[in-house]
């Protein structure tokens, strides 16, 4: 083999270089990622690493037939940086300032306002709304979030701070958004938020609740199923590139957004509507302080509609002026009145479970005093003359308020006032929504419980109770002497629509027997029929209930002006369907006369009773042989 | 070739370290496409993400859109905007039946058909020509 150019000495140079430029290269790799590697990687993650923040989405209310009450949808918040606006996008202002309905000066003010004093205060309109956004947001934000944080301190030459940052619009729709990005104005950018959106607007607003811009739930079930509907919010563990964009490859962690679950409500919308519609009559016929109506299924406690007066407008809950908030109170839980004689069900409820009413047994309804407890004790006036002895039935049917007081006290104070805590009086029904009010039940040998108490409390005064509490007090007559806590929320499902959690009626006591309860239906019966509640009768159909007419305390003194008108009942009565409960607060009567509980709530009964037989299908049902009502001539 | 000289063993070494370097390289030139996929694939697969979101965006926005189009007042409204004259049927005209429905339609569309009953002759008033 001929030397030639691989002599010894040089083949070994060769050798020795190649290798020392590896182990330069090795040294250098070395130094690089073991002994300098924790302050290479510092500076590197500090430079690059980002965590994205994948906001989750609230999950939507629905009606019981799937209808959306509430739902959340991606809406843009628009914002400019005016550093980085170009003098070639300015003919696209005017265009811009249509499309976002904003005054073309306005903005251009806003455009054209580049710096702000340096010791102006943090919370000018421009730059204080940025902290409160959350959610998704686009890539040229992420840019531009960048770029702001560079340039957070940056000062112009006139000393004065640069403006990187200024909100034109909220509440972009996505379908404009994509107009403004097709106008490609640099500079003009949006950021992506989750609003709640309630498309029937008023309906039932005072059970859904809302959810304010700062993401907090308020009230109603937007509040109470908070921890269903919101989610678990995602996040995303990366780096960035230069221009802070994320580099998807090099994601190190990812915890995927959770999106909220859906919560169905026993809330059906046209029953709603039919409510709310029967409310707008009221409020234009009678003019009343505040009413409310609530239907129920008496069998199960599920509410199905609850509607107030006034209520408001979900979509514009921060439009109601200032001192008209009482607006967004759900009166059926947080006000309270006396029921009147709608309570007269818990003194014959009563005596006749403590099988104290003997057959024919008739009552003295023309006494002014009684003896009781060795006392003789003063008996309540009555509306109407009563020269012959009634019957419990025609005590209940033409509300006798002496008739009412003797059954009490045929009871006694203490088993009475059982009874009226076992109907739910003097504590919360557990409806799961809102700030619920007791009640007032003064307990004998209490403060609250005088000597008048017991011939005052069996007519529905010295007692005062929420709309719902005596609306399920009557649910207990309805659904067999049963004491069922109103529900409204049907069932739980999660974001792939499988059913999480199904709630059932929930019985929190027995109250009556059920052959009390049967007989308590058959008295209330009366009431529409030859009673104080016949412009409640729907023909052909048993209707129960009792009116209540109670007059309003003011200034101290009860009022004969002002009084609070009730209709509280059920059909159809030998198996109720559906319990509606209408209560009107200080109506405004026609012609003159005081607004009675049979003359301005029955008729509302009546009329929603007739809107439900169609649309529930509810068919009358008569009971063989004995039923009054088909015999006593309202059957057509 | 001779493996025991000098020489033998630097040509052995130049000529292994040239396939080494060509080896490194070629795994390095793997290494760094396959990263370059990897990287074509994670950017591809956040663009269909947003793609999705964007989507799905949309949906929630013609779902909200629609359902208020189904509002009960906004059907009202459209309604008598448009002549429709669509009503509730009201209580009054509801005619609720003992029987079987279907039998009882079907008698009334068959009577007189056999002969079983002769048909009623209709009469017919025309108010204005009497006039």
């Amino acid at each position: 083999m001929s030397r030639g150019f691989a002599s010894n000495y040089r083949l070994v140079l060769l050798a020795v270089g190649i290798i020392a430029c590896f182990g330069g290269v090795g040294a250098r790799l070395v130094q690089l990622h073991v002994i300098d590697r924790e302050a290479l990687v510092a500076g590197i993650e500090k430079a690059r690493w980002r965590i994205d923040i994948e906001k989750a989405r609230r999950g939507d209310i629905l009606d019981r037939n799937g209808s959306i009450l509430a739902t959340s949808r991606s809406m843009l918040v628009l914002q400019v940086d005016p550093q980085v606006l170009r003098p070639e996008d300015e003919h696209k202002w005017p265009e811009l300032a249509q499309i976002i309905e904003m005054p073309f000066d306005e903005m251009a003010r806003i455009f054209r306002t580049k710096t702000r004093p340096v010791k102006k205060a943090p919370t000018t309109e421009t730059n204080t709304a940025q902290p409160r956004f959350t959610g998704l947001k686009t890539e040229n934000v992420a840019e531009a979030d960048e770029e702001n944080a560079d340039l957070d301190d940056a000062v112009a030459d006139n000393g004065e701070r640069l403006i990187r940052w200024a909100k034109l619009r909220d509440e972009i729709t996505e379908t404009t958004y994509a107009k403004i990005e097709a106008l490609g104005i640099k500079g003009v950018y949006g950021t992506r938020v989750y609003r709640r959106a309630y498309p029937h607007k008023t309906l039932a607003a005072h059970i859904v609740g809302f959810v304010n811009k700062e993401g907090v739930p308020a009230f109603g079930i937007e509040n109470y199923a908070d921890f269903y509907l919101r989610g678990r919010d995602g996040w995303r563990e990366g780096e960035r590139d230069g221009k802070g964009r994320e580099v998807a490859q090099f994601r190190t962690r990812e915890v995927p957004a959770s999106d909220g679950y859906s919560v169905t409500l026993s809330i059906d919308a046209t029953i709603q509507h039919i409510v709310e519609q029967e409310l707008a009559y009221i409020a234009a016929t009678y003019a009343p302080q505040k009413a409310t109506i609530i239907v129920s299924d008496p069998q199960t406690g599920f509410i199905l509609a609850l509607g107030n007066y006034p209520t408001f407008d979900l979509n514009a809950y921060n439009k109601i002026p200032k001192g008209e908030e009482h607006v967004m109170r759900n009166v059926a839980i947080t006000d309270i009145y006396e029921p009147g004689s709608v309570f007269k069900i818990v003194a014959a409820a009563a005596a006749e479970n403590e099988k104290m009413i003997k057959p024919g047994m008739r009552f003295d309804c023309s006494i002014t005093h009684i003896d009781y407890l060795g006392r003789s004790r003063r008996l309540p006036g009555e509306d109407h003359r009563f020269d012959e002895p009634l019957t419990v039935a025609d005590i209940v049917a033409k509300s006798s308020n002496r008739g009412a007081v003797q059954l009490a006290l045929l009871v006694g104070q203490d088993r009475f006032y059982e009874y009226a805590r076992a109907f739910g009086f003097g504590q919360v029904t557990g409806f799961p929504s809102g700030a619920e009010e007791n009640g007032i039940l003064a307990a004998p040998g209490t403060r609250g419980w005088d000597g008048l108490t017991i011939t005052r409390m069996p007519i529905g005064h010295a007692v005062a109770a929420t709309p719902l509490q005596m609306h399920m007090a009557m649910g207990v007559i309805a659904s067999g002497g049963l004491l069922l806590r109103p529900q409204v929320i049907r069932e739980i499902r999660d974001a792939g629509g499988e059913t999480v959690y199904r709630y059932g009626p929930a019985v929190k006591s027995r109250v009556i027997s059920e052959a009390t309860a049967r007989t308590m239906r058959k008295y209330l019966q009366g009431v529409p029929v030859s009673g104080t509640g016949k412009a409640a009768a729907i023909p052909n159909y048993e209707v129960a209930g009792k009116t209540g007419s109670t007059q309003k305390i003011i200034d101290g003194r009860y009022s004969s002006q002002h009084h609070v008108a009730s209709f509280v009942g059920f059909f159809p009565a030998s198996r109720p369907q559906v319990a509606i409960s209408v209560i009107i607060d200080d109506a405004d009567p026609l012609k003159g006369r005081y607004a009675s509980g049979g003359l301005v709530a029955a008729p509302s009964f009546k009329r929603i009773g007739e809107q439900l037989i169609q649309y529930l299908d509810i068919k009358p049902v008569y009971e063989a042989g004995d039923s009054n009502i088909v015999m006593g001539g309202i059957h057509r | 070739m001779n493996f025991s000289s000098n020489h033998g063993f630097v040509n052995q070494l130049l000529v292994y370290t040239l396939v080494m370097i060509g080896f490194s390289g070629s795994i390095g030139l793997g290494t760094v496409w396959m990263r370059h996929q990897i990287s074509v694939t994670a950017n591809s697969n956040k663009q269909l993400d947003a793609r999705i979101a964007m989507v799905e965006r949309h949906l929630a926005e013609t779902i909200t859109a629609a359902e208020s189009e189904r509002d009960t007042r906004v059907l009202l409204r459209r309604n008598a905007e448009w002549n429709l004259g669509l009503v509730a049927p009201t209580h009054g005209q509801i005619v609720r039946l003992g029987e079987d429905p279907v039998m009882r339609l079907a008698a009334k569309r068959n009577a007189g058909l056999f002969g079983d009953t002769a048909p009623q002759t209709a009469a017919v008033y025309l108010p204005l020509a009497r006039r």
